[in-house]
């Protein structure tokens, strides 16, 4: 569904990400790892749109997206969320989740339709006439997926969903892409939850100064040595043992 | 139908009250006020459709106030054709350059926007005061009143009802703005724009037909603010204080909302003639001083109603709810 070819982007002198190769198939759900500024962020833009690679190819379902500006992706089917939630403040969870459900609807009835059932799955319900800056972080993560699910994508990346939430609130955003995943969708997922991430992805690749170094099972990847050095520390291991 | 009344009662009644006003006063000068509201309120509703719905503060609208106004009185003067055909003229060339402005603009946010807009503006006021052979310079251009519906020359009561028209249409040109898919999106983009971009929403694309589209309602009042009062002058049309005016009925009656700008016009133009006339002139020697008066009252209502007169509205309506309730 995905295929990332060598894909680079520097800034200045600074290689932010350097000759990184993915495949992800449909139904998969990949997870992204790695220490802070290893480049998983800037990787998610250069797949959505926002930046375009120095060198690589981007191709989704059999098309090279390139260098194609973010929102003709989006409507292709592959969007995204964003580590630093971007909320439009001053609207309701219902204008935000419909203005999402407007990439793929032509009557704003029908789009607050698609928005309803949309917010009842990620369990906005109560909160739809609630302002979205007004939201405590956990509820505006989920208005950040709930938004993005409006535009029916086949592919969702999901940067951070879970960074700064509690127990109870981190159980539920599992369980929601678990159940979004179990419904078909193709998901990439950066987080630094190692938990979470070992009950989620099928696969895990992780980053490095920009380059991937290592690929595989949550299992291959705990006992990876390259990753416990760089990022897993041993503790991890440890605890996990 | 009844729903619809309900919701827009603040609107019928502020529209319903301008249009029996002529009714019943036949004073001149109350008249006037009444028209510089209408047309004032109307102007702030285009800039309204950039800088309140689309996000896109601009400091330099005059620029299209004034094509506009020297469009029809140029092509009145000198081409000896209709206001009206001045009119589109000036819509026409306001498209033109509201779309190049938006274009050339458009990686730019917040204030650099509204400084390359007011750039724009200062650039027209250049060449209409300074290219004399056809603009007749810092002269200015007197318009010529030829009575008649099709060369704008029109009675008091006539200019209410024409004022009147344009502001309503305008109003309903932005309660379609909150209602619409293009609304939604747009209000999107304002928001946060990389956020929208992620929905499938061409933001860009959106804030330059906001923008083009605000220039060209921007336009048509300056053709009939010309028309209307009779004189164009380069440093009036063209100026700062003149855009400034736009935005801030807009803001202190309440962005992004389609009453706000016709509230704050008749507070603040109102306000203004009120001070004007009892205030300034030499013998009271207080010239000057209702630039003061209008300068805190602009302060204390930003302070204190930071959402604008129609956002006081809403917060009052809730309130009286919640006391029902």
């Amino acid at each position: 569904m995905l295929t990332l070819e060598r894909v680079t982007k520097r800034f200045g002198g600074l290689t932010a990400v350097r000759e990184v190769s993915l495949e992800v198939r449909t139904g998969d759900l990949l997870g992204i790892i790695g220490p802070n500024g290893a480049g998983k962020t800037t990787l998610f833009h250069l797949i959505s749109g926002y930046y375009a690679p120095d060198e690589g190819r981007v191709v989704f379902d059999g098309q090279d997206i390139t260098g194609q500006p973010a929102h003709a992706i989006s409507r292709l089917g592959l969007t995204r969320t964003f580590q630093i939630v971007k909320p439009f403040g001053n609207l309701s969870v219902l204008d935000n989740v419909m203005i999402g459900a407007l990439t793929r609807r032509a009557s704003t009835r029908e789009a607050r339709g698609d928005a309803e059932r949309v917010i009842d799955l990620c369990g906005l319900g109560p909160h739809a006439t609630a302002r979205a800056r007004a939201l405590p972080l956990a509820l505006r993560k989920r208005l950040e997926v709930a938004r993005a699910l409006a535009t029916q994508p086949r592919l969702l990346l999901l940067d951070e969903v879970m960074a700064g939430l509690n127990p109870t609130e981190l159980a539920a955003m599992v369980d929601l892409v678990r159940r979004l995943h179990g419904e078909g969708l193709t998901l990439i997922v950066i987080e630094h939850v190692m938990a979470a991430m070992m009950r989620l992805a099928q696969r895990i690749v992780m980053l490095h100064h920009g380059e991937k170094i290592a690929e595989g099972t949550p299992r291959e990847i705990t006992s990876d040595r390259r990753v416990i050095d760089a990022y897993l520390g041993e503790e991890f291991v440890l605890a996990e043992a | 139908m009844v729903r619809a009344v309900g919701r827009h009662r603040g609107a019928l009644l502020v529209f319903g009250v301008a249009a029996l006003v002529p009714v019943f006063v036949r004073d001149a000068y109350f008249l006037d006020s009444l028209v510089l509201i209408l047309l004032w309120g109307a102007l702030s509703a285009a800039w309204n459709v950039a800088g309140g719905y689309a996000g896109q503060v601009s400091i330099g609208h005059a620029a299209f106030f004034g094509i506009g106004a020297y469009s029809a009185a140029l092509m009145g003067t000198r081409f000896h054709q209709s206001p009206w055909l001045g009119m589109l003229v000036g819509v026409a060339l306001s498209l033109v350059a509201g779309a190049a402005i938006g274009y050339l603009s458009n990686r730019l946010r917040g204030p650099y926007f509204a400084l390359s807009t007011i750039a724009f503006s200062q650039v027209l006021l250049i060449v209409a005061s300074r290219w004399r052979a056809f603009t007749s310079g810092s002269e200015g251009i007197p318009v010529p009143f030829r009575p008649g519906f099709a060369t704008l020359g029109l009675s008091h009561v006539a200019w209410v009802y024409m004022a009147l028209a344009v502001a309503v249409l305008y109003w309903a040109i932005q309660v379609w703005l909150e209602h619409s898919r293009f609304g939604y999106r747009l209000a999107g983009v304002r928001e946060d724009e990389d956020a929208a971009q992620a929905l499938g929403i061409p933001a860009r694309r959106l804030k330059v037909i906001a923008v083009t589209a605000s220039a060209a309602l921007t336009s048509v009042c300056g053709t009939l603010w010309a028309q209307y009062v009779g004189f164009v002058d380069p440093f009036y049309v063209f100026s700062v204080d003149l855009s400034v005016r736009f935005a801030l009925n807009a803001i202190i009656g309440g962005m992004g909302t389609a009453l706000g700008p016709f509230l704050g016009s008749i507070l603040i133009t109102s306000l203004e003639t009120y001070l004007r006339a009892t205030l300034s002139g030499v013998k009271s020697g207080f010239t000057g001083i209702y630039l003061i008066v209008y300068g805190v009252v602009l302060i204390l209502v930003v302070r204190f109603f930071p959402d604008g007169l129609a956002g006081l509205a809403d917060r009052l309506r809730a309130r009286r709810a919640r006391a029902q309730a």
